[in-house]
């Protein structure tokens, strides 16, 4: 029987592009995947356009991988596109797994972002008063844009979503145990995080974690942190605790504390809240005075704490936006 | 999931809940909740016929769950889940919606009332759908116990075990037994002496061959858990001593009070008026069969100031319940002793509730003591006299009952200093694991329901340490607390609820977040497996680890991440 190549497409909704490099960073794989599959779209490396999706039959595809997060229009109508045309889709990459960091827009409203990114941005034309709009007259026609909605979704707000591939980007490894899952046809139960561990960064990360008790949280750049030792318990703030592994443990190792991109635990509900629970038990005061000076040390917790998951989390937005 | 057959009981408390709640609308939601396959609405659910109509219906309608809406946990939760237990269905299956306290005594709108009366009835039904069936455990109960605190408390608790042949260690800071007794006379209000009750006390607990007496000792260290602890003792007057370490089921905190400091008031001049003295200096003098003013002559004017430091914002707010009688006493102890002598008695309120005070109060008033009453908030003021006066000092009082302001003489000046908590509060209350309240006390189980035991079970509280309290009222605390442990140590096994903690350990990175947290020192961290463990029997289920697992690895049996948020989306929907 004549071997019939897998027909894949990759696309990008609102990401910043690394996890579409994550995949080119497996090398020489992309030339197996290559040989296997027909890469049917993939804006960022291979020629493709929307009207040949649209062209296909439902189901024609085998997988879409798809990155970054639903802002705009445009980011869910070809989410939707896709999914009709694909058996399998994955959520490749914080961004569509949980928002990831374009989710942090949820803290704020669109006109807020407009006025930041189109008025009083010190790059633009001083004066400047245009932002933009969906429907615009133009030279006696209609130009249209994508619509940028009020807030930020994870993919799987818009669309069915069968796996989920988190990191940002996923890790070069489990890129390459994706495909190659899905290349062998073995395929883990429907609603799976792919490549990711039971268990959290501690779990597989080398420092020495002693019992913790913090007085003072720092920033990395604030102290020379002890090698060895738990970041954590040196007062940065690591997210390794709140955050399940699979990602090598690539920041703690070289010095730089997990940010959580792998997001949460498995039974976890919301990855910001138990992250703040486990940094505000360490605090080593009974003084409320004490612990409000400490607590002070921590700028934009909220943003700390969701940095890749904000429309995932209980919070999901500002109610203002 | 499958739903389990739900029962729903909804109480109308007589008119408690009914009044406001329209139970039947009530009941009528419940029955169209998934799972849910009878709902009742009655008068008295906790009565024998409601208690009845559970079994009934677990029986015959095969009930799995069972939701009670009627009033708080604290007050009715165990004698459902006994209800439950007689139809052979798991305690733990059943849940309550307190509609009591949370809707028909908060809210005067029926409407509203029952609406949220509603929400709570579906996130009981929510949350007992995922309700598992848990086991208690059971622990051995050692037959020893540790009374800390040789004073009147200590000693009556002490005897009260020994002579039930069980084994006491009592452990006393100071080198003597008695505590605060030892510094008293006579005792309010039948002025028998408080010699003659410490003599009998003490002569007993030193030659009781169950009592081991420990002086000048403290508790270094309690490990362990209720049936089951360890105490670690130490001297206190030889370091070299070493550590004992002794088995104990119970403990009896029994460490008293210590008397406010008069020189934090200045106006009453103490310190530096030499014949302003507290209410213990004057038992020196009584018990030394002497009353005199510092220059050595009998006082011929002697004033009682009450309320000192106790009922005022700035000290302490609350009454300290003995000083108003033993003021009584003092003023019959010293016109016996002087009969020529005038007492003036300066007080607030005069507070005589206990069993024989009023009567004293009213024979006070016929030995010709002068009561003037004066203002909560204000303070006499205490001067020295002028030279041409006949006395060595004198009162300013805006004397209420007359409506004026009055001068009166002094010789002598007697302060009620009231009761406060001993400075080393803290470290006893987290030696033991126990609570203090705002003032210092340490807060018992529940003030009417369990009032000498904790919130750490096997701990109990007994005396002055609790509250200011007299010594009728330490010696009934001290027996009671004996009782409890005596009633333990007959049944010879404790059930532990089955309400506890548990670390995942599949899911546990050994991050050691959870270490530090536990109050009951339940948690232990295993180096070789790098994983973190729970004793269960030591778990009280607060939930303090629960909710710092970073990893959500530690679970709260009976409290599931799962059932709480089914509860809220309940509630919510």
């Amino acid at each position: 029987m004549a071997a019939r190549k897998l027909q894949i497409a990759l696309y990008w909704g609102a990401g910043c592009g690394g996890c579409d490099v994550a995949v080119l960073d497996t090398n020489e794989f992309i030339l197996d995947i290559a040989a296997v599959a027909d890469i049917r779209l993939w804006p960022i490396a291979v020629d493709g356009k929307y009207k040949d999706v649209e062209a296909m039959e439902d189901g024609e595809l085998d997988l879409t991988v798809f990155n970054g997060a639903v802002r705009n229009s445009e980011n869910e109508h070809i989410a939707k596109l896709l999914r009709q045309k694909s058996k399998l889709v994955v959520a490749f990459g914080s961004c569509a797994h949980m928002g990831g960091i374009p989710g942090l827009a949820n803290f704020v409203t669109r006109e807020e972002i407009f006025t930041a990114a189109y008025l009083h941005n010190p790059s633009i034309e001083p004066g400047n008063t245009t932002i933009p709009h969906p429907e615009t007259a133009f030279d006696g026609s209609q130009l249209t844009i994508p619509r940028f909605y009020k807030r930020v979704y994870k993919l799987n707000d818009v669309i069915d979503v069968d796996y989920y591939v988190p990191g940002c980007p996923p890790a070069a490894d489990q890129v390459k145990a994706v495909f190659e899952a899905v290349i062998a046809g073995e395929l883990p139960a429907k609603g799976s995080v792919v490549g990711a561990s039971e268990r959290a960064v501690c779990d597989d990360c080398p420092r020495v974690k002693n019992e913790k008790k913090v007085k003072h949280f720092y920033r990395p750049w604030q102290i020379m942190a002890d090698p060895d030792v738990c970041l954590l318990e040196q007062g940065i703030l690591c997210a390794g605790p709140a955050t399940r592994s699979g990602c090598g443990v690539r920041c703690p190792s070289s010095g730089i504390p997990c940010r959580g991109c792998y997001g949460p635990l498995p039974n976890v509900v919301d990855q910001g809240a138990k992250f703040l629970s486990a940094v505000v038990s360490i605090i080593d005061s009974k003084d409320p005075k004490e612990i409000e000076e400490i607590i002070d040390g921590l700028p934009d917790f909220a943003g700390y704490a969701y940095r890749f998951g904000l429309p995932s989390s209980l919070l999901q937005r500002s109610v203002r936006t | 999931m499958e739903e389990p057959r739900i029962g729903v009981y909804v109480c109308n408390c007589g008119t408690n809940i009914a009044k406001v709640v329209d139970c039947d609308a009530v009941a009528e939601f419940a029955a169209k909740l998934p799972g849910v396959v009878v709902a009742r609405s009655y008068k008295y659910m906790c009565s024998n016929p409601g208690q009845e109509m559970i079994v009934q219906d677990i029986e015959e309608q095969s009930l799995e769950r069972v939701v009670v809406a009627a009033c708080s946990p604290r007050m009715h939760e165990q004698t459902f889940r006994r209800a439950l237990e007689t139809a052979g269905l798991n305690p733990y299956l059943f849940e309550m919606a307190n509609i009591r306290e949370q809707c028909s005594w908060v809210h005067d709108d029926g409407a509203i009332a029952t609406e949220k009366a509603q929400a709570l009835v579906h996130a009981a039904v929510n949350r007992v759908a995922r309700h598992e069936p848990l086991e208690r455990m059971s622990v051995d109960m050692c037959p020893n116990t540790l009374v800390i605190g040789g004073g009147i408390a200590g000693m009556t608790a002490a005897l009260e075990l020994a002579d039930a042949g069980k084994r006491v260690y009592l452990v006393e800071k100071q080198d003597h037994l008695g505590g605060n007794i030892a510094r008293v006379d006579l005792t309010a209000p039948y002025l028998d002496s408080a010699r003659d009750i410490l003599t009998y006390l003490v002569t007993r607990v030193l030659e009781h061959d169950n009592i081991e007496v420990m002086t000048e000792s403290r508790v270094e260290r309690l490990d362990g858990f209720v049936g089951n602890f360890k105490a670690t003792l130490g001297s206190l007057a030889n370091a070299a001593d070493g550590n004992a370490a002794v088995d104990v089921g119970s403990v009896i905190v029994c460490t008293g009070y210590k008397e406010f400091d008069a020189a934090r008031i200045t106006h009453y001049g103490y310190g530096k008026l030499p014949n302003v003295i507290t209410s213990f200096e004057l038992e020196r003098m009584l018990r030394q069969g002497r009353i005199e003013t510092k220059e050595g002559r009998p006082p011929q004017f002697v004033a009682i100031v009450h309320c000192v430091g106790s009922r005022s914002e700035e000290y302490h707010s609350y009454c300290s319940r003995v000083c108003c009688m033993t003021a009584l006493k003092y003023a019959h102890e010293v016109k016996s002793a002087l009969p020529k002598s005038y007492v003036s008695d300066v007080y607030v309120d005069m507070h005589a509730f206990g069993k024989g005070c009023e009567d004293f109060y009213r024979q006070s008033s016929e030995v010709k003591t002068l009561f003037l009453m004066y203002g909560r908030g204000e303070h006499p003021v205490i001067r020295k006299a002028d030279p041409g006066d006949e006395c060595g000092m004198l009162i300013e009082v805006n004397e209420l009952l007359s409506g004026e302001t009055v001068e009166i003489p002094a010789d002598l000046v007697i302060l009620m200093v009231g009761m406060e908590p001993r400075e080393d509060v803290d470290d006893v209350a987290h030696l033991v694991s126990i609570s203090t309240d705002k003032d210092g006390w340490f807060i018992e189980s529940h003030p009417k329901l369990d009032p000498v035991a904790t919130t750490t079970d096997g701990i109990f509280i007994a005396g002055a340490c609790q509250a200011p309290k007299d010594i009728p009222d330490t010696v009934a605390q001290a027996r009671a607390a004996a009782a409890r442990i005596l009633a333990r140590i007959a049944r010879g096994k404790l059930v532990v609820d089955a309400v506890y903690a548990e670390v995942d350990e599949d899911r546990c990175s050994g991050c050691r977040v959870c270490n530090e947290l536990c109050p009951y020192v339940a948690i232990e961290y295993d180096e070789t497996k790098r994983r973190s463990h729970i004793i269960s029997a030591l778990c009280k289920a607060c939930g303090a680890c629960v909710a710092a697992c970073p990893s959500g690895a530690i679970k709260a049996r009976h409290f599931t991440d799962e059932q709480i948020f089914a509860e809220i989306e309940g509630v919510l929907e």
